[in-house]
């Protein structure tokens, strides 16, 4: 490096320094809804972050890599985190570490012996976890994995009783002192009914306590809260129904206030037999979730009933039925036998420009009459060529790290198989069994770029483009084999993304109508927020997506009005979705609220509840982005999707 | 007749998903009326029988569709021209049902035999004028709390006005 260079690399650092520390791009700041750039943790945290991506640029990033992000092309999502080795997220076998006891690196803790404790350790061992990645973690059979703790409360709860009642009983065994067992109503009655309402109420509190724990714990970098989901539905023994009863019950009811939880995503996992139909057994779980969804937008819906999931489904093990890490990302298969979810994760993915591609070989720029397929599908596959030479990169230095460098996720066992290492063995081996993912963005510009329509004002372009989806899927398949390692397909959740690689395409082409006249690029293969049609025709169109994207995808309905008022709507919409196929599926609904009387529902500039003006008092307006629920999009949000979330029209 | 807006699907009036038709004309002019360019016989555009025709195969290719409401206006003003409009939709939509709302009240459209005849045509009615000093938007399906909603067949098989069930 020239001294010239060297002073130039100087002053750009304390440019972005400078940049970050008073906040000159707020874009920037809020590039995560979740971080609050503007706090001085957020800073702190940015200060890391924004170095190591400097480094991984300019140091250890293939150059064909670092030129194809630099003229947008491919976006490496995390890329502060590439350098490190880092991987994204993971499924959290909940029950074995409860089971077995789990040591945090400064204590160990042991079984919990109550539901009350099992739900405590759910937001601790989240929390201990989440440090050792950058993505999400999340519990994938939840109502299976606590359970057995409802038992042991309840146990407690009937031995005091007969204390106390001073009621005659035989000997009783553990497995006869069981919540399910309505026989100890004949033999011990009042110690029965008083054993089951105890039990209820403190899996009530005990829910109550988890999600609070959820929203409150500040533990990650940059002051963000984890990114936690939860996963329930199926488990249909009376202990994991009131496992289920319990987080909804809590989750309607809402924060300290009666506020909308933030965190965890949930998920209601939708099984056929087991929820679906008014003789299945959960089936009045699953309406309660319906409920719930409506005033809370969570839970979102979970098809296990959807081909590429029920391949994968063993009734006879709930980790093998389908759920999903929350924003969207799927882990079921795997070449290496562990086809089940708990304990791997994925570890990273890179995302394609589909709208450049679509610009440059279509008829958006007025150079040609007829798009150019075979010039896009030369250029898509050197994208995808390249996209794929960074994650195996990346892979590699992942794989290279030490088990003590996730600390946690490996001496504990939470990536399945980590136990057995040494702190300095290599994690490369267990490594192998998570996903690495192509994602992709902005099929609806690129279709408009390629051809003047998108893919919902024309069914031949709908054609085309679930063949360029499929295509993609295919090179991902043959990746696989090549490699001999999980590849797979991503409806990537673009959030900081989608405006980033629209304002530099506009810079390149400028202002195109229907591809870049907007601050932001649609999300994967969606219908765009903006085009008005019906709730079915968008599902139709959006269903047969699900399929080629194995890595994850998600489709939302926006609903114009109350949905808590008109359950049967919200209801039916759902299992329209899950009957057309649509692997993970969640409606969208706007829910304000007055901070002066707590009226939750639709606001305009006055609570319709008590007059409150919009003037005196900032009504607090929920949305979702990117998967993610956040307080008040109009603070939290970067310009991009303020500028989504204003252009969604309602299907409905 | 007109018609003066149409939802092709809604979950703002009445339970479940719901083509709305707004029939244009209304002479109640209830004060504070969230839409009086609806008033006018003339406004919007001929429900005609070809409009009609569109709005049936409209109604009829939507899995979602629960049902029918008629807005307005006031569709009981236009009833005589409406009610072989509403009995198409029952005749060819069979699995639909269909609310209206009125500014009369469900003793008021006893009386005259052309609204009798699209009543019972009718589920549920929202019925009674808006009353300004009675708003109260957290309402279900209402503007304001002199409004009721019927169950038509028991009101009329018990000749007084019936809440639907649920809706008491």
């Amino acid at each position: 490096m020239s001294i010239e260079e060297s002073i130039l690399q100087e002053a750009a650092l304390v440019r972005l320094a400078e940049s970050i520390i008073d906040v000159h791009d707020e874009d920037h700041a809020r590039e995560n809804a979740n971080l609050n750039g503007e706090s001085f943790s957020g800073k702190m945290s940015k200060l890391g972050s924004e170095f190591s991506k400097w480094y991984a640029k300019n140091v250890i990033m293939p150059k064909a890599l670092v030129e194809a992000v630099d003229s947008n092309y491919v976006y490496v999502h995390d890329l502060d985190q590439y350098v490190l080795g880092t991987t994204n997220c993971i499924f959290i076998p909940f029950g074995k570490l409860l089971e077995r006891g789990f040591n945090t690196g400064n204590g160990s803790v042991r079984p919990p012996n109550s539901i009350t404790t099992a739900m405590a350790l759910v937001a601790i061992i989240f929390q201990s976890q989440q440090n050792a990645q950058y993505g999400g973690v999340s519990a994938n059979k939840l109502d299976w994995d606590l359970a057995p703790y409802i038992n042991k409360s309840f146990r407690k709860h009937f031995r005091k009783a007969l204390l106390v009642l001073q009621e005659n009983a035989p000997y009783l065994s553990d497995d006869q002192l069981v919540f399910s067992n309505k026989g100890l109503q004949d033999t011990c009655p009042e110690s029965y009914q008083h054993a089951r309402k105890q039990t209820i109420e403190e899996t009530n509190q005990a829910a109550e306590a988890l999600i609070h724990n959820l929203n409150t714990m500040s533990s990650r970098a940059g002051g963000q809260i984890p990114f936690t989901s939860i996963n329930y539905g199926t488990c249909t023994s009376e202990e994991g129904r009131l496992v289920i009863d319990a987080l909804l019950n809590a989750t309607i009811k809402g924060l300290g206030n009666g506020e909308t939880p933030v965190f965890p995503i949930q998920i209601f996992k939708c099984k056929k037999g087991v929820n679906q139909a008014p003789e299945d057994p959960n089936y009045e779980l699953f309406l309660k979730s319906i409920e719930c969804s409506s005033k809370r937008l969570y839970p979102n819906f979970a098809n296990i009933d959807a081909p590429i999931n029920l391949a994968y489904y063993n009734p006879e093990d709930p980790d093998t039925e389908f759920a999903t890490m929350g924003c969207r990302t799927r882990v079921i298969g795997d070449r290496f036998g562990r086809n089940r979810l708990s304990g791997k994760g994925n570890l990273s993915f890179n995302t394609i420009n589909l709208v450049k591609l679509g610009i440059e070989n279509g008829i958006a720029l007025g150079k040609r009459q007829v798009a150019d397929e075979a010039g896009f599908y030369t250029a898509l596959e050197k994208c995808l060529d390249i996209a794929m030479m960074g994650l195996i990169h990346r892979y590699n230095i992942q794989a290279a790290q030490q088990a003590k460098a996730s600390d946690f996720m490996m001496r504990e066992g939470v990536w399945e198989g980590g136990e057995k290492l040494a702190a300095t063995d290599s994690v490369a081996d267990l490594l192998k069994h998570g996903s690495l993912s192509i994602g992709f963005i902005g099929i609806a510009e690129c279709m408009k770029a390629m051809y003047g329509k998108h893919h919902a004002e024309d069914a031949e372009v709908h054609e085309r483009a679930l063949a360029m989806v499929r295509f993609m899927r295919s090179y991902c398949d043959a990746k696989a084999e090549e490699h001999d390692l999980n590849i797979t397909l991503f409806a990537t959740p673009a959030e900081g993304l989608s405006g980033k690689f629209t304002k530099i395409d506009r810079q390149t082409y400028g202002v195109i109508e229907g591809v870049t006249d907007r601050d932001y690029y649609t999300n994967s293969y969606h219908v765009p927020v903006y085009y008005h049609l019906k709730a079915a025709k968008k599902i139709q169109l959006e269903a047969p997506f699900h399929e080629p994207c194995n890595a994850g995808a998600i489709s939302y309905i926006e609903l114009d009005g109350n949905a808590r008022n008109n359950q049967l709507a919200f209801l039916r919409i759902v299992q329209f979705a899950l009957a057309n196929d649509v692997s993970y599926f969640s409606v969208n609904h706007p829910i304000d609220r007055c901070p002066v009387c707590g009226y939750e529902g639709i606001i305009g500039s006055v609570c319709p509840n008590c007059n409150a003006s919009e003037e005196r008092h900032a009504f607090r307006r929920l949305r979702r982005v990117t998967g993610y629920l956040t307080g008040d999009y109009q603070t939290r949000f970067n310009m991009a999707k303020v500028a989504e979330v204003k252009d969604r029209v309602k299907h409905l | 007749m007109n018609l003066s807006g149409y939802y092709p699907e809604s979950i703002n009036e009445g339970p479940g998903i719901r083509a709305v038709l707004f029939i244009s004309g209304c002479r109640h002019a209830c004060p504070g009326c969230f839409s009086p360019h609806t008033w006018s016989f003339r406004a919007g555009v001929p429900l005609d029988l070809d409009k009609q025709r569109e709005l049936l195969e409209d109604m009829r290719e939507n899995p979602l569709l629960q049902g029918v409401t008629l807005c307005g206006g006031d569709p009981f003003y236009s009833a005589e021209e409406l009610t072989p409009f509403v009995a198409e939709i029952r005749r060819s939509l069979p699995h639909f049902d269909v609310w209206s709302y009125t500014g009369f009240t469900f003793e008021q459209l006893q009386e005259r035999e052309e609204m009798r005849a699209l009543l019972q045509l009718c589920d549920v009615i929202i019925d009674g004028r808006f009353v300004e000093e009675q708003k109260d938007l957290t309402l279900l399906y209402r503007g304001s709390s002199n409004q009721r909603i019927l169950d038509v067949r028991a009101s009329l098989a018990h000749g007084k006005a019936v809440s639907a069930p649920g809706f008491i």
